[in-house]
């Protein structure tokens, strides 16, 4: 967008009044960071595009009502959360946390020569492929943290827990990841 | 699959188990100088935890390059503004 492009509070203040293309400048302002979000915690690309709709349809009726507490980005993104674990919501179920070392040992901690994990780690398909055999949850804790760039306090407040156990769950995500990365063929 | 070689070494006063719980506060700059210190003595001193914090590392550093502002695709957004044009 140029210097002369409107601020974020224009355009909601011009799609509460109803303006179309305000509202679409918004769509076409934060929408890709959704998808990505939707994607990750539906895991699905269908499921994705669901949700993805549903957010914006429901931010569209909750325009009226937002104060601008937070940034816009942070509310679409917590209504796009909101709308791909509905979708999800048959799914459940979570076994015991495995201890950080048990995880490491899986991730490939005292293994020789993994070295080929680095190469896919810079392979975007490759990295998608490990995210989308990790569960949900984990999913979503990766695409807030570290590919969206929340801080730890705006992605402990979106998940409504504290930032010790955000931290926590981070880390064992993160192991999980490499785990996954480390052997593809292996058990989720 | 490798066998690990799981010897929880004792290197710049931590144990490999301690700093494999460490790395995530460490690549997001969260340690102490003094826990810094002390994570980055060890990783020098282990090639174990040298190959696993680099391989973890670089690991989130490629999540965070996932991050490509793509654009919105044409047949979601005509399929929304049907949805906001429905009553
Ligand atoms: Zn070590």
């Amino acid at each position: 967008m140029s210097g002369l492009a409107p601020s974020e509070d224009d355009l909601i203040a011009a799609a509460r009044g109803g303006d179309a293309a305000a509202f679409e400048a918004i769509v076409r302002l934060h929408g890709p960071a959704m998808r990505r979000v939707a994607r990750a915690i539906t895991g699905d690309d269908a499921l994705a595009d669901d949700a993805w709709q549903d957010a914006f349809v429901a931010a569209h009726r909750a325009l009226a009502g937002y104060r601008g507490q937070g940034s816009l980005r942070a509310w679409l993104l917590a209504i796009v959360r909101n709308a791909a674990r509905k979708l999800l919501r048959e799914r459940s179920g979570h076994d015991d946390e495995p201890e950080v070392f048990t995880l490491g040992l899986a991730a490939g901690w005292g293994e020789a020569s993994p070295e080929d994990v680095a190469v896919a780690s810079r392979d975007r398909a490759q990295l998608w492929a490990a995210l989308d055999r990790l569960e949900p949850d984990d999913r979503e804790l990766l695409v807030l943290r570290d590919l969206e760039g929340q801080s730890g306090d705006e992605v402990a407040a979106a998940l409504g827990i504290a930032l010790s156990a955000m931290k926590s769950r981070l880390h064992r995500a993160r192991l999980r990841l490499l785990a996954a990365l480390t052997h593809p063929g292996g058990p989720r | 699959m490798t066998t690990p070689t799981a010897t929880d070494r004792e290197i710049a006063g931590l144990r490999c188990s301690e700093v494999l719980a460490l790395l995530s506060s460490w690549v997001d700059g969260e340690l102490t100088g003094a826990q810094r210190g002390a994570v980055e003595g060890h990783v020098r001193g282990c090639d174990v935890c040298e190959r696993f914090g680099g391989r973890f590392a670089a690991m989130v550093q490629a999540i965070r390059a996932l991050a490509s502002d793509d654009d919105v695709a044409p047949a979601s957004l005509e399929q929304l503004r049907q949805r906001l044009r429905a009553p």
